[in-house]
């Protein structure tokens, strides 16, 4: 009840700004400044561009930016991942979710059958990341380009994960057309791209 | 009753009481492995030793001192604090430490007391003895030798309480490990209890083997339905999907036990028998439907009422109220026997012949209505069309007497049988687990049900289903919340007279029953569980 929400009262333009003309004006006079101070740094051989060529050129990620994640693997292939769902009780927008199997070959004897993490509700936070006993899960990629087509596509699977960082880096929808045994339920394989 | 001391708290205990049950009783936990309170003292762990101030030699272990008069210990001090963690660095000696997929994790003992009175950093030097992973050794139950305590619970089960001594720990002091006997599987019907006795990780469940993670896991308090006992149980279920069954302590009922029959019962609760959807005449209905479609059957008909000893109490008391209200004319039948795909099992320890969980609440209950018939007495009555109309509560009568079905047959249950497909109208009847409740065990227990999870598809509660029917007669017969049925209950049943559902508690109350029909057991007759 104490509550009271106080009115942010407009404030009264003076005469000049309610002319706008002259406002426009000191806008043009902070653009045509870069222009010749552009200008001049060009001539001089001094790039003084702020402006990046993007996607041409990339602003280099500091070493502990948290990027898309990956799974690791021991060195005879099999994932390092124990699906003790450590990962996933740390996660507090609760976007893993793993289903365990025995392995019956294996010494150790639990894997993940299903490893899926919901890159539309992920934060990144890196929880995961320090939760995991088993060094298995790591957002080390540098990958910040995270983006799809679908929400059924922005689910990053087990093998994706595995496969993220192994040669060239894989578009999640190109990777999932490619290995549609691996894409995630609904995976709407045939629908056409947004943008043409 | 000797007065003991417990870190300087005055208690007054049983001559002979632990004091690990003496400490507790003051609200002071005396960490253990290998003491547990339906085995025989073993004292093997070492983690209860306490200081002694008066009344004995000190440090010593708390599961093995009884209480005499003077006794005064310390679990406060820092010798005791030393001698905890000097313990646990012993018994991690050999430990796996393989936490990320042991079934465990969450429950484990060794986790818990590490976390509260170990925290030491490892100072061995030599490898780990290895010892066998994953062994088979029965149908239930897989051994992980390396994770074992050596607190040799499992070998006092088996030999104390199933009496079949499989197990037993092998080889001296570093190399000591449990094992089973060579060429020996476990073959008996509680070997779910040693996945529970166990503090570690040794003994786990294959049923549950990977399946969660047990702090996701919630725990409702509930009764097992196998069999007469009512063992009572926790179900543990998350987002509605029910995980395991695991038994609850009631030193009266079933101890710390369960069958494995029962324990694996939570598997009937998604099983595809169940019935989740009223019909009417084979058809799809919605359930005020068909509930008129029973009413429209019942009504002017002459009518037998088939009380249920897998229905709930107050679903039976429902039976009850709508005969009185608007079946004047019906009888009431409790038929004997179980199911005939019903688990032929039984034993002395937990398991009764009598594979109903509420004979005695169906016969206390039916028992008002007057003279309560049986399944001679039904057959024939059927055969002489004095009957023409059956309303069946949770009971497959047709499969179990073989009759043929009367034309107007209404069936309240939760499982698909040959009832539930002659009827013609069949009202789903939600499982145990999933209504409020009260049964009554062999020995005259009531005992409470409590709603654990949503019930499946459109099933209600048992009494709800009968009241149903009562309504789409022209007016509800019981009152809508359970606690109100039960208040209820206990007014209009002599036996129950002054219970509440609250009442009950998490154990029970006995009965004493003065003259049960339908030949149910007596009251105090069956001995409590080995």
């Amino acid at each position: 009840m104490s509550d009271v929400i106080p009115a942010i009262k407009k404030r009264k333009l003076s005469t000049s700004e309610s002319i706008y003309l002259v406002e426009v004006l000191k806008g043009m006079a902070i653009t045509m400044g870069h222009v010749i101070k552009n200008i001049i740094g060009e001539l001089k051989g001094q790039s003084t561009f702020d402006t990046m060529e993007y996607p041409e050129v990339r602003k280099p990620v500091n070493d502990r930016f948290k990027g898309a994640h990956r799974l690791t693997t021991r060195p005879d292939g099999k994932y390092k991942c124990v699906a003790c769902m450590c990962c996933s009780t740390a996660c507090p927008a609760k976007c893993i979710s793993i289903v365990a199997g025995e392995d019956a070959d294996d010494p150790i004897e639990k894997y993940p059958v299903r490893f899926d993490i919901d890159m539309l509700r992920c934060i990144y936070c890196g929880f995961c990341v320090e939760a995991c006993p088993k060094d298995a899960i790591r957002m080390d990629t540098r990958i910040y380009e995270i983006n799809a087509f679908s929400r059924q596509d922005m689910i990053h699977t087990r093998d994706y994960m595995r496969d993220l960082m192994a040669g060239d880096k894989p578009e999640a929808e190109q990777w999932y057309r490619e290995n549609p045994q691996h894409s995630p339920e609904g995976f709407l394989g045939e629908v056409p791209p947004v943008i043409p | 009753m000797p007065l003991v001391k417990v870190n300087g708290i005055a208690v007054e205990v049983p001559p002979g009481t632990n004091m690990i049950e003496a400490a507790k009783k003051v609200g002071v936990e005396i960490p253990h492995y290998c003491y547990h309170p339906h085995l025989s003292v073993a004292g093997n762990c070492r983690m209860c030793l306490v200081d002694v101030e008066a009344g004995g030699r000190g440090p010593d272990i708390a599961c093995n001192m009884a209480a005499t008069e003077g006794l005064a210990i310390r679990t406060d001090t820092p010798k005791v604090t030393q001698m905890r963690k000097s313990v646990m660095e012993f018994l991690l000696v050999n430990h796996p430490l393989d936490c990320p997929i042991c079934d465990q994790s969450g429950e484990c003992r060794l986790q818990d007391y590490y976390m509260e009175y170990g925290q030491h950093d490892s100072r061995l030097a030599d490898a780990k003895m290895g010892k066998g992973k994953r062994q088979d050794i029965g149908d239930q139950i897989v051994l992980d030798a390396e994770r074992c305590v050596q607190c040799s619970r499992c070998v006092r089960f088996s030999d104390e309480v199933t009496g079949t001594g499989e197990l037993r720990l092998f080889n001296r002091s570093n190399q000591t490990q449990i094992g089973i006997f060579p060429g020996v599987r476990l073959s008996h019907q509680y070997q779910g209890n040693l996945a529970d006795i166990c503090p570690v990780g040794a003994l786990t469940l294959k049923d549950f083997r990977f399946k969660k993670r047990v702090w996701w896991l919630k725990e409702s308090e509930s009764v097992c339905g196998g069999c007469a006992t009512g063992c009572n149980t926790l179900v543990h279920h998350q987002d509605n999907e029910v995980y395991r069954f695991t038994p609850r302590r009631n030193d009266e009922v079933n101890k710390s036990w369960i069958c494995d029959q029962g324990r694996l019962s939570y598997k009937d609760v998604t099983s595809l028998k169940r019935l989740t959807g009223a019909k009417v005449n084979g058809q799809r209905a919605e359930l005020p439907e068909a509930a008129n479609a029973a009413a429209m059957l019942l009504k002017g008909a002459k009518v037998g009422v088939v009380f249920g000893a897998k229905a709930t109490t107050e679903a039976n008391w429902a039976a009850v109220k709508l005969v009185r209200a608007r079946l004047p004319s019906a009888r009431a039948y409790v038929i004997e026997g179980n199911d005939p795909d019903a688990f032929t099992y039984q034993d002395e320890i937990l398991v009764d012949s009598d594979k109903t969980p509420n004979r005695f609440g169906a016969a206390l209950t039916a028992s008002q209505l007057g003279s309560v018939g049986d399944a001679e007495a039904l057959k024939a009555a059927l055969a002489a069309g004095e009957i023409d109309a059956l309303l069946v509560l949770q009971d497959d009568v047709i499969g179990r007497l073989g009759i043929a079905a009367p034309k107007a047959l209404v069936y309240v249950g939760t499982f698909k049988n040959a009832t539930a497909t002659a009827a013609a109208v069949v009202l789903p009847a939600a499982h145990s687990i999933e209504q409020a409740g009260t049964w009554i065990n062999r020995q005259g227990r009531v005992q409470r049900l409590r709603k654990t999870v949503a019930p499946a598809g459109d099933s209600v509660a048992d009494y709800s289903a009968v009241d149903a029917i009562g309504r789409a007669f022209g007016g509800a017969v019981i009152p809508e919340m359970p606690a109100a049925i039960f208040q209820e209950l206990a007014a209009g049943v002599k036996a129950l007279n002054g219970l509440t559902l609250k009442g009950l508690g998490h154990g029970g109350q006995l009965i004493t029953l003065s003259a049960p029909s339908a030949g149910a057991d007596q009251p105090g007759q069956a001995a409590p569980a080995k």
